[in-house]
C-alpha cells in the first residue's frame, strides 16, 4: 500500500497553494514596492513544497504500518491527558496535575497501578521542590495554596 | 599569533569553579541521556534548553552545560550498544558490531573501558582540529556576502539528508515546512503581518524550542507507547574490569585513525557522525583485520567507530560555530540555544564573542577529561540507571520537559503547542518525513530570508546576483551534488551498513 504518502502529499499540496495564495495578498508595505517584498520568500517556499508534494503523490514510498485503531484511540487518550495537564496546571496546581498525568502515563506504559501512583506522586513532589526551592522557579501551587 | 593566547584565555573561563561544575553536571546528564535507548542526544539537549533558559544561566554557562551534555551523550550511546546491542543513537550503531560480541564473551567491562578511551581520543583530536580549523574558516567566511550566505543555507538543507538520506523530496518538503513556520509572525524588515490571522500569540512567531521539544520528546513518548516498549530490554551482565596497558596500546592506532576520519566526516556537510563511525570501522577492518576477528568482538572494532563518532561530533561544531550552519540534528539544537541567547553564530562570533567561543572550546577539553574519569570507574552506576524500565522513566522525562517549557513564559498555551507539535512529529515520523530539516528551517528561516533580501536589494532586483561570484556558484554546485548524490550512493552505503549489522546477528 502506498496511501500514506499520497494523502500526505495532497494535504501538503493544498497547504502550498493556500499558503502561496495568502502570500500574494499581503498588504503592500509602507514605503511602496521593493524588489523583494514580504511575499517573495513565502512564494518560493510554496513552490518548493508544491513540487515536492506532487512528487510524493506521483511516486509514493511504501507505507509504514499505522497502529491498529485501538492503539490510535489509546494514543489520543494519552495526548488528551497531556492537554488536560496543561490546562490543569494553574487551577489545580502543579503537584496534583503532574502526579495524575505521570501516574496515568506510567500506567498506560504497562506499570502496575500501585507502582505508577508511586512514580507519579514522588516525581511530582520531588520536581516541585527541586524547582521551587533549589532552582527558584515558581510553579503554581493551585489547590494546595492556603 | 593569537589562537594559543585566545585558547589560554578560554581556559581561564573554563577553569572557574562554576564552569567546571556545569561541565560535570552536563557530562553526567549527557551520559545518561545518551545511554537511554530512544532518548538520543538531540532529544536530551532539547529538553534541557528551556531549563537552562529559565534558570537565567549566563550564555557561557549554558553553552558549557549543553556542549558537555552533547559530548556526554556521544559517550553514553556506546553503553547501550555494547550491553543491549541497541544503539542509543544512530552513530553508535557501528559500535554494536564488535562491542556486543565482546560483551557476550564476558568482556563487557573491557569493551566499555576501551570505548571510553577511544571516545576520549576521538573528542580530544577533533577538539584540537576544531581549534586549528575554526578560526581559519571563520576568517574565510568573512568574505561571504548575502548571496553566498543564501547559497550556504540552501547547501545546508540540501546536504542535511546526508549521504544516507532516503527520499530527497521528503527532506526538501520538511525544510519547506520548517521555513514556512518561520515566516509566521511580523515580518522583520517591513512590519507586515504574515499568517498571523490577527492572533496576538502568533505575532512573535512560533517558538522553535517548543517545537523542538514537541517534535522530538513528545513524539518519542507516543512511539514508546505504541511499541509497548515500557518494560525495557534484557542486558548483558557486566564483569570485573581486567585491562592491561598492553590492551590499551593495542587499540591506540585504531583510535587515532578513527578520530581523524571522524573529524573530517563531521566537518564536511552532509556526512555527520553516522558516516564518521561507519567509515572509521570499515577502514579499520581493512587495515587491521588480518585474522578475521572483526565482528566477533575485536577491541579494535570497538575503538575505531567510537573514536570516529566522537570525532565527528566535535567536528560538526566547526560549521555550526563558524558559519552558523549546523550539519546534524543535535548541532541544530545547539544552534537553537545560541539563537535564543541572542548570540548569532557565524564568522562574527569569533570576533564579537571571542571569550564565549574560546571558553566553550576550552570547556570541551575539560568536559572530555571529566567524561573519561567519570566513565571508567562509574560505568556501573550508569548501567544501573539504564536498567530502570522506560515505563517509569519516560513519563518523568516528559514531565521535566513540560516543566521546562512552562517555566519559560508561564503559559499553558505553550504546553498546548508542545503537545500539538508532538502529534505532528508522530505523524511526520510515520510518513518518514525527517524532523531535523523542519527544525533547521525554523531556525534558519529569518536569516535566510534576510540574506535573500540583501542580495536582491544590492543587485536592484536582479536574481542572477545569487549566482554571481565563483564562491556562490561553488556552494550551489555542492548543494546540487548533495541532493543528487544520495540518490545514487545512498542505497549502496545503506545496504552495506545493514549487511555488516546482520552479519553480527548470526554470530
Amino acid at each position: 500500500m502506498r496511501i500514506n504518502d499520497r494523502v500526505f502529499g495532497m494535504l501538503m499540496l493544498i497547504l502550498a497553494v493556500v499558503y502561496g495564495w495568502e502570500a500574494t495578498k499581503f498588504p503592500i508595505p509602507f514605503g511602496g514596492h521593493e524588489s523583494v517584498g514580504p511575499e517573495t520568500f513565502p512564494i518560493m517556499l510554496s513552490l518548493i513544497l508544491g513540487i515536492s508534494s506532487i512528487y510524493l503523490i506521483v511516486r509514493p514510498d511504501p507505507d509504514e504500518k499505522w497502529a491498529p485503531v485501538a492503539m490510535l484511540i489509546e494514543l489520543s487518550v494519552v495526548v488528551l491527558s497531556m492537554l488536560a495537564f496543561a490546562w490543569a496546571i494553574e487551577p489545580l496546581g502543579f503537584m496534583p496535575a503532574a502526579a495524575l498525568v505521570v501516574s496515568f502515563l506510567s500506567w498506560r506504559m504497562g506499570a502496575s497501578i500501585a507502582k505508577s501512583l508511586i512514580t507519579g506522586v514522588t516525581s511530582s513532589v520531588v520536581i516541585f521542590f527541586l524547582f521551587n526551592n533549589v532552582l527558584e522557579l515558581a510553579l503554581p501551587l493551585g489547590l494546595l495554596e492556603f | 599569533m593569537d589562537t594559543m593566547s585566545l585558547l589560554m584565555q578560554g581556559f581561564s573561563v573554563a577553569l572557574t569553579p562554576e564552569s567546571i561544575m556545569f561541565a560535570v553536571i552536563g557530562a553526567i546528564l549527557g551520559t545518561l541521556i545518551g545511554a537511554l535507548p530512544g532518548l538520543g542526544p538531540a532529544n536530551g539537549v532539547a529538553i534541557l534548553i528551556p531549563l537552562a533558559f529559565s534558570l537565567g544561566l549566563s550564555p557561557t554557562s549554558s553553552l558549557i552545560l549543553l556542549t558537555s551534555v552533547y559530548a556526554g551523550a556521544m559517550y553514553g550511546g556506546r553503553i547501550s550498544s555494547i550491553l543491549l546491542n541497541i544503539p542509543g543513537d544512530e552513530p553508535a550503531m557501528m559500535t554494536c558490531l564488535d562491542g556486543y560480541p565482546m560483551a557476550l564473551k564476558g568482556k563487557a567491562a573491557e569493551a566499555l573501558a576501551i570505548s571510553a578511551i577511544a571516545s576520549f581520543i576521538g573528542s580530544l583530536i577533533a577538539t584540537i582540529g576544531l581549534v586549528i580549523l575554526a578560526p581559519i574558516l571563520a576568517k574565510f567566511a568573512l568574505k561571504f556576502g548575502p548571496a553566498e550566505y543564501f547559497a550556504l543555507f540552501a547547501l545546508a538543507f540540501a546536504t542535511l539528508g546526508g549521504i544516507t538520506g532516503k527520499n530527497q523530496f521528503k527532506t526538501l518538503m520538511a525544510a519547506a515546512i520548517g521555513l514556512m513556520i518561520a515566516t509566521v509572525g511580523i515580518d522583520i524588515s517591513t512590519g507586515v503581518q504574515r499568517f498571523t490571522y490577527n492572533t496576538l500569540e502568533l505575532f512573535e512567531g512560533v517558538d522553535f524550542i517548543i517545537a523542538i521539544v514537541g517534535l522530538f520528546a513528545i513524539s518519542e513518548l507516543l512511539f514508546f507507547l505504541e511499541r509497548h516498549a515500557g518494560d525495557g530490554l534484557k542486558q548483558v551482565a557486566i564483569n570485573k574490569l581486567k585491562l592491561t596497558p598492553k590492551d590499551i596500546i593495542k587499540v591506540l592506532p585504531a583510535s587515532f585513525r578513527g578520530a581523524v576520519l571522524g573529524f573530517v566526516a563531521g566537518v564536511l556537510p552532509g556526512a555527520g557522525a553516522s558516516l564518521g563511525s561507519f567509515i572509521s570501522y570499515t577502514l579499520e577492518k581493512r587495515v587491521s583485520d588480518k585474522d578475521g576477528t572483526f565482528g566477533k568482538g575485536d577491541p579494535r572494532g570497538v575503538a575505531a567507530p567510537e573514536a570516529g563518532n566522537n570525532g565527528a561530533a566535535s567536528g560538526a561544531l566547526v560549521p555550526m560555530l563558524t558559519l552558523g550552519v549546523p550539519g546534524s540534528g543535535t548541532t541544530a539544537v545547539l544552534l537553537a540555544m545560541l539563537i535564543s541567547l541572542n548570540i548569532s553564530p557565524g564568522p562574527m562570533l569569533f570576533q564579537q564573542n571571542a571569550d564565549l567561543v574560546w571558553g566553550v572550546i576550552a570547556a570541551m577539553f575539560v568536559g572530555n577529561l571529566v567524561l573519561l574519569l567519570l566513565n571508567i570507574p562509574m560505568v556501573g552506576i550508569f548501567v544501573k540507571l539504564l536498567s530502570i524500565p522506560p515505563k517509569y522513566l519516560m513519563p518523568v522525562v516528559t514531565l521535566i520537559a513540560s516543566v521546562g517549557i512552562y517555566s519559560v513564559s508561564h503559559s499553558a498555551l505553550d504546553l498546548y503547542f508542545m503537545v500539538g507539535f508532538g502529534v505532528l512529529g508522530y505523524i511526520f515520523r510515520k510518513i518518514d518525513i525527517p524532523l531535523v530539516p523542519i527544525i533547521l528551517g525554523m531556525l534558519l528561516g529569518p536569516e535566510m530570508e534576510k540574506s535573500l533580501r540583501h542580495a536582491l536589494v544590492l543587485s536592484d532586483g536582479d536574481w542572477m546576483a545569487l549566482f554571481n561570484s565563483g564562491l556562490s556558484i561553488g556552494l550551489w554546485s555542492v548543494a546540487v551534488l548533495g541532493l543528487v548524490l544520495p540518490v545514487i550512493v545512498g542505497p549502496i552505503v545503506r545496504a552495506k551498513m545493514r549487511k555488516s549489522k546482520e552479519a553480527v546477528k548470526d554470530v
